[in-house]
């Protein structure tokens, strides 16, 4: 229970701050560059992708486990009736992946506009003009791939990933992207102040900060493993996957 | 087992497809919120331009306000007289005359004829250069650093040696430039003419003060006032009341015009086509001016 909680903390830490969404891989480096313009419409944009990336965890997830992968209790019951066991269970619908979540992802959203539009008018109000926008961005459809890969693929049935993991990594990736749409908004606010020498002007003194942001954002690299270890001080603990952070340490560059 | 993976495959998504189309198709039904058709049908006959000027948001916002809070129809300054008769139509109102709301600069003085004026190496806006003292003489005059060209999205405001300039051909009275002035020298005003009259000057001073100032500055003589009722003086500078003013120029007022012995009676706006056709012929030498930033970088640190 305890391993499981630190497992959940350190995921959330990796997703919003070391392995940042957009300052890590550069995903959703569209909304980042055109919505930072002002503090609060970058803090309403963070808020909507928090919001729209926990649904689309909780949908892909559901959908990875019930339909797409090999073994799914669906599929499995689907194939049985044309084939063997033994082959159903290893129909693998994988491939869908991709259009199936963002089919997925973009009705849910269109639902939860209109729910939101019925009942909740000044959320919708706030909220409104980004949900679309986002609906199938591709740090929502990067979520979910993630997700997709710890959940398919994985060696060890029992290390595939819960609800608890996708949703905690699809939340913490949301607030990671609203931390770094938010300094970003905050830099440009005070860059519009400056006198920026003209062939820097707009898009590229905006992409020169994003990737000197990037650059302080590596800072954070190995963190989550000092975190493990600080907290699992046990050997078998040590050895537990690192879940993410691929880090190319410098030992595999020399071999 | 190909072709069940693949059947499975089809009828996964076909599955997907008829339940999520049942419950959009429900939802939009059951949460179905009652927008009121003469919004759409106002946001569709508005120009779309997003750009502000009749004090909203955007057009959108400008919709919902003549619907739901009865704003006036003929706030858009983009669309003009048509746009307000067709929003008026949509809303079964009589528009009233509107006239186009234009930029007037309130000032006439180009760098040779300012007086007191230092070299200035900070920011080179207006904004900044407002803030610092004895940037110029004339502390209500036009700066020059063009914040109101920066804030222009239809190119139709230049600062032409040193004074801002409006290019009434091409504006469209949207009022940013008169927003964004911090010396609050450019107002909009209705142009109940192509062309009017307009004082080409804002210093308050008395005019011991501004002849240390500007060359061509308005001292408050009061000669104008004398001559024609439409100028009342205040604070040493004329007024001109448009509402009272039917934009026939009387004799009164031409002799006004000619007696201000500083000529800060002007007229502004659209050129006429007497102007027009005596310009016409007329090769324009093309001016070429460098352009100093790409090569020169001024970002130097001034602090």
């Amino acid at each position: 229970m305890l391993s499981y909680l630190i497992d959940i903390f350190l995921i959330g830490i990796v997703a919003a701050l070391i392995n940042n969404f957009v300052l890590y891989y550069f995903v959703g480096i569209c909304p980042f560059v055109g919505v930072s313009r002002k503090i609060s419409t970058a803090f309403g944009m963070g808020c909507a992708v928090i919001f729209v990336i926990s649904i689309a965890a909780l949908i892909s997830w559901t959908i990875t486990t019930y339909v797409l992968m090999p073994g799914a209790p669906l599929t499995q019951w689907a194939a049985g009736l044309f084939m063997t066991p033994e082959a159903a269970a290893g129909v693998d619908l994988t491939v869908l992946s991709y259009i199936v979540y963002i089919f997925a992802i973009s009705s849910s959203v269109q639902f939860v506009e209109m729910y939101v539009r019925k009942f909740f008018p000044p959320l919708y109000k706030a909220l409104g003009v980004y949900l679309p926008l986002i609906t199938t961005n591709c740090a929502i459809l990067f979520a979910c791939l993630v997700i997709m890969s710890k959940i398919v693929g994985v060696d060890n049935p029992a290390d595939a990933w819960d609800l608890g993991r996708g949703l905690t990594l699809a939340v913490g990736g949301g607030i990671g992207f609203t931390i770094a749409i938010v300094i970003m908004a905050g830099i440009r606010e005070e860059l519009d102040l400056c006198d920026v020498p003209k062939p820097f002007e707009g898009a590229a003194i905006t992409l020169i900060v994003a990737g000197i942001l990037a650059l302080g954002f590596m800072g954070f690299t190995g963190v989550d493993s000092g975190l493990r270890k600080a907290m699992m001080p046990e050997p078998a603990a040590v050895t537990a996957q690192v879940q993410a952070a691929p880090e190319a340490g410098g030992g595999d560059v020399h071999n | 087992m190909n072709w069940i993976t693949i059947g499975l495959s089809a009828s996964t998504l076909f599955a997907m497809a008829v339940v999520i189309s049942y419950i959009l198709g429900w939802a939009n039904k059951a949460f179905y919120v009652k927008v009121d058709p003469r919004i759409e049908a106002i946001i569709e006959a508005l120009p779309g331009a997003n750009c502000g000027g009749c004090g909203f948001v955007g057009c959108a916002d400008y919709a919902e306000g003549v619907v739901i809070s009865g704003a006036a129809v003929d706030k858009c300054p983009v669309g003009g007289a048509s746009c307000a008769a067709a929003v008026a139509s949509i809303m079964g109102v009589e528009v009233g005359e509107s006239y186009p709301q234009r930029p007037i600069v309130h000032c006439g003085a180009h760098y040779d004829e300012r007086k007191g004026r230092s070299p200035y190496f900070g920011e080179m806006t207006c904004e900044a250069a407002n803030l610092v003292a004895g940037v110029q003489g004339c502390t209500y005059g036009c700066l020059g650093f063009g914040d109101c060209t920066r804030a222009c999205k239809y190119d139709a405001i230049h600062v032409i040696d040193g004074l801002a300039t409006v290019d009434y051909d091409k504006c469209i009275g949207c009022g940013a430039c008169g927003n964004v002035c911090p010396r609050n020298i450019i107002t909009i005003t209705p142009f109940r003419k192509s062309q009017i009259l307009a004082v080409a000057c804002s210093n308050k001073d008395a005019g011991k003060d501004v002849m240390a100032v500007c060359e061509v500055g308005c001292i408050g003589c009061k000669a104008c006032a004398r001559k024609s009722e439409l100028f009342k003086i205040q604070d040493n500078l004329p007024t001109i009341d448009y509402d009272h003013w039917d934009a026939e120029c009387t004799l009164d007022v031409m002799e006004a015009c000619e007696k201000c012995p500083r000529n800060r009676l002007i007229f502004v706006g659209e050129p006429s086509p007497a102007d027009v056709a005596a310009t016409r012929d007329k090769e324009l030498p093309e001016v070429v001016e460098a352009d100093f930033k790409p090569t020169v970088d001024d970002t130097e640190w001034r602090g």
